[in-house]
């Protein structure tokens, strides 16, 4: 027999919700808080055989916590999942597994100096004689391969593929362990666009198979392409499960930011007729073409775009840690050296980069020597470190910001997500800020920290910092920009005023704009 | 959450913390208790294992604690110190520098070559021999911080080089005949102390402020803990990369002429090996080799364990091959130790 006959066997049923089906997996009124704070506040949750559900919401909204208790991984408080109606003992992953519920998760944990077929087999390796039995299992890892369509030899080295094929593989390996109820967590959002459509074929082929799919996701296309039924969560509450077809964009939209979006923003700060940064033609890469703009006092002006648009390099040519092709950049009428983060920090530019983590901060660092780094000259006289006006300084700056911590000599690594990044800002803030280059300043952050983190980006712009905030997140962009320039392919694309932002329609339009899917560019920059 | 402090760091005026960041930092109340005692002893692990190692062999040895060996334990640690202490900083930015047992072969060689040329002006002998250690920590700089070669690799390139030129520079053979004057150097008495043990006192003490108290030192451990934060905090990696190679080569140079003029021989064989022990010196000392993590105190600790550790199996008449199997164990202890208190830590 071969395996490809061991997967689930199908029914036909073609995206259309079927109210007969069987149910797969349902959860019933899961809460679950962490260290207080309520993540999921009692959601029920249905599964039917053959459908691909979109559980949605914003950053923070209780997905990933839903799908970690789903699969087993992490407990409800209260609340319990079902099965086939089989009730999952809580918290216990391997059982969930054994009853075909399996998860990939967003960061993917594969062994990458392992082959595809090793993967594949991993822990249910094909033995004979006690020995390896490795013909069988590149013939069997081929023959799963070549049924999801997958041309990829089964002896290539994980490492060796791009990130959208090990998921695929991931796909193909918990599928191929006879699960029966998938669970995606932000399966798009690491990979290329190319692979996207790859995906959804592997989606829609396991849906006709009879798999039950759940991914979670906050691209409207995405739903818009593959899923049957959307479920909306907003701040750990349930606030929309329908099918696709009876739901607008606005209506999955609206569900996804609700009121919070008014609580969320503060207002924006008054703009000042006076020009800070100005931006003449700067080419940042080989295929680009030249962007052009400037940045008032208290302006805020929105970068958005997909992936790989252009954003992060335009902010980081401005700060100076990429090379400027040709083009100039001018502060308070004095031209920047291109390529120097001192010169660029000299001239009152502050970065707070996408990776926090990554690029961020030091984290084997405390708060005041973090605090310190980016103004050492400031801090020292010839060479030694100042004691306490450099102490009181950056208490200072992190008191401006509320940073909520032991002490200066707090080590990074044991703060908090939001609060981390409280201190990548507030340690710009020892001295005059012109220019502040935003990069994604939310994300992972949760949605308390946010709305502090938001109220902190406008008083500084109200105190007369001129800003520069990319985001993926829209809803940051629409409510937080003065003005936002949509990028695509190292070029700008599109300009939208205030007017622009407050339209309805705006969020079609900029992601028409991001993905190049339209004609009608108003006010395109570019020629 | 327990109540033990940190002690605050360097340049942090207590008056101006408190009062700054009053709203930021409730200070703990320390609570004397047996917890309280068991952080302690998690935090300095390394120093109860050093007083543990030094009463049993005051309890073995009548010869151990007398003045004259404490003597000894320091002359013999002197060379490892200087180089341990470019090695502590190497190891702060994440790299490592392997070449600085042949840095002092060939610091060793050249000075004993002008010592012998001037006899009349052996200070020019150490110059030589820093200026020596100098190209050969720079070379190792920009290889690393320029061509970008893994440390690991570009300084063992360099480890092999510096042992050949060591023996090309005399022929194959050790550079005999030298000069009193040139022997006298090692001998300079200050204080009662020999000038290597001098150097290794005031390289300790001016490390160890120049670490904690200084804008570069700063630098070395930003790099070290991220260099891409470093980078956006405006911090010229590259330069500090250099820097501490550089720093390292001149330190081993100067570690090379000292031994030198010690066993009046400029030997190409000299300070084989050494790079091991001052690698050693800075783990035990509770260095990361992934950079960020360490300071110029545990360095001290651990080139005095090592030391300690040679000097009282020695007196014990334990056979050296011996000694280097307990050798190897103990830093595989100390760092085993330093791994589990460190998650202990609060």
């Amino acid at each position: 027999m071969s395996v490809v006959d061991q997967l689930p066997g199908g029914i036909p049923n073609r995206g259309e919700v079927n109210t007969d089906a069987p149910i797969m997996l349902e959860c019933v009124d899961l809460k679950k808080s962490f260290g207080g704070v309520p993540v999921l506040k009692g959601v029920s949750l249905k599964l039917e055989q053959g459908t691909i559900t979109a559980l949605s919401g914003e950053n923070g909204a209780g997905k990933s916590t839903m799908m970690k208790i789903a699969s087993g991984q992490y407990r409800p408080d209260e609340g319990r999942v079902l099965v086939r109606g089989e009730e999952l003992p809580a918290g216990n992953p391997n059982a969930a597994h054994a009853l075909g519920v399996a998860i990939v998760p967003q960061e993917l944990a594969s062994v990458l100096d392992t082959t595809v077929y090793e993967n594949i087999f991993l822990g249910r390796e094909r033995r004979r004689f006690g020995f390896l039995d490795r013909r069988r299992m590149i013939r069997e890892a081929t023959e799963l391969l070549d049924d999801f369509g997958v041309d990829i030899p089964a002896t290539a080295r994980m490492g060796s593929l791009p990130v959208g094929l090990r998921q695929i593989v991931e796909i193909v390996k918990a599928t191929s362990t006879g699960a029966r109820v998938l669970l995606l967590d932000e399966p798009t959002s690491a990979i290329a666009e190319r692979e996207v459509a790859r995906l959804i074929g592997i989606m829609r082929r396991l849906r006709d198979r009879g798999v039950s799919l759940l991914f979670t996701t906050h691209k409207m296309e995405e739903i818009r392409a593959i899923a049957d039924r959307v479920v909306v969560l907003r701040d750990g509450g349930l606030v929309t499960d329908a099918p696709l077809s009876t739901l607008t964009d606005d209506d999955i939209v609206t569900a996804m930011i609700g009121r919070e979006l008014e609580d969320l923003f503060p207002e924006r700060p008054e703009v000042r007729d006076e020009t800070v940064l100005t931006i003449d033609e700067l080419v940042v890469a080989p295929s680009g073409a030249p962007v052009s703009l400037t940045v008032k006092r208290g302006e805020i002006v929105g970068l958005a775009g997909l992936v790989g648009a252009g954003r992060t390099e335009l902010i980081e040519s401005i700060f100076g840690t990429r090379p400027v092709l040709s083009g100039t950049i001018t502060i308070n009428g004095e031209r920047l050296r291109p390529g120097n983060p001192a010169a660029s920090i000299a001239a009152g530019v502050a970065l707070v980069p996408e990776d926090r983590k990554g690029a961020g901060a030091v984290l084997s660092m405390n708060i005041l020597q973090n605090g310190t780094l980016p103004r050492l000259g400031q801090f020292s006289t010839f060479g030694w470190l100042k004691g306490r006006s450099r102490t009181a300084a950056v208490a200072k700056s992190m008191e401006s910001v509320r940073l909520r911590s032991r002490g200066l000599d707090q080590e990074m690594e044991t703060l908090s997500g939001g609060n981390q990044q409280k201190v990548v800002f507030a340690r710009w803030l020892t001295a005059d800020v012109n220019v502040l280059l935003l990069d994604e300043p939310t994300r992972g952050v949760d949605v308390g920290a946010r709305s502090e983190i938001y109220r902190i980006i406008t008083s500084l712009a109200a105190d007369g910092m001129a800003v520069i905030m990319a985001s993926s997140d829209l809803p940051e962009i629409l409510s937080l920009s003065h003005r936002a320039l949509v990028l695509r392919g190292q070029a700008v694309v599109g300009e939208l005023d205030r007017d622009d932002l407050d339209d309805p329609g705006v969020q079609d339009r900029i992601f028409r704009l991001a993905s190049g899917m339209t004609s009608h560019t108003k006010g395109a920059t570019h020629d | 959450m327990t109540d033990t402090k940190t002690p605050a760091p360097a340049g942090q005026g207590t008056g101006a913390a408190s009062a700054g960041a009053a709203s930021v930092a409730p200070t703990g109340v320390r609570r004397f208790s047996g917890r309280w005692f068991g952080d302690l002893a998690i935090r300095y692990a390394m120093v109860i294992v050093m007083l543990l190692i030094i009463a049993f062999f005051l309890y073995r040895s009548a010869r151990f604690g007398t003045p004259e060996n404490l003597t000894t334990i320091l002359i013999a640690a002197a060379p490892f110190a200087l180089i341990a202490l470019g090695q502590t900083l190497v190891i702060l930015t994440g790299g490592i520098d392997l070449s600085v047992g042949s840095v002092i072969a060939v610091a060793a060689v050249y000075g004993s070559i002008t010592a012998k040329a001037f006899p009349d002006n052996v200070w020019l002998a150490v110059v030589t021999g820093m200026v020596v250690g100098l190209i050969a920590g720079s070379i190792n700089g920009f290889v690393v911080s320029v061509i970008k070669v893994p440390p690991f690799i570009a300084t063992l390139g360099m480890l092999t080089a510096a042992s050949g030129f060591a023996y090309v520079a005399g022929n194959g053979a050790p550079i005999t005949g030298l000069p009193a004057s040139f022997s006298s150097i090692a001998n300079t008495q200050i204080l009662g102390l020999t000038l290597p043990v001098i150097l290794m006192i005031v390289g300790i003490l001016g490390f160890a402020v120049i670490m904690r108290r200084t804008a570069y030192g700063m630098r070395v451990y930003a790099v070290g803990g991220n260099p891409v934060a470093a980078q956006i905090a405006g911090v010229k990696v590259g330069r500090t990369l250099f820097s501490v190679y550089a720093i390292s080569g001149v330190l081993a140079g100067l570690s090379g002429v000292m031994l030198a003029s010690r066993v009046t021989l400029g030997a190409p064989n000299l300070g084989q090996g050494y790079e091991l022990d001052a690698i050693a010196a800075v783990v035990i000392g509770g260095a990361s080799l992934l950079g960020g993590r360490g300071s110029i105190w545990g360095t001290a600790l651990g080139l005095l364990l090592i030391q300690t550790l040679n000097n009282g199996l020695d007196i014990l008449t334990v056979p050296a091959y011996w000694q280097d199997v307990i050798k190897g164990a103990l830093i595989v202890t100390a760092v085993a130790v330093d791994v589990w208190s460190t998650k202990r830590r609060p």
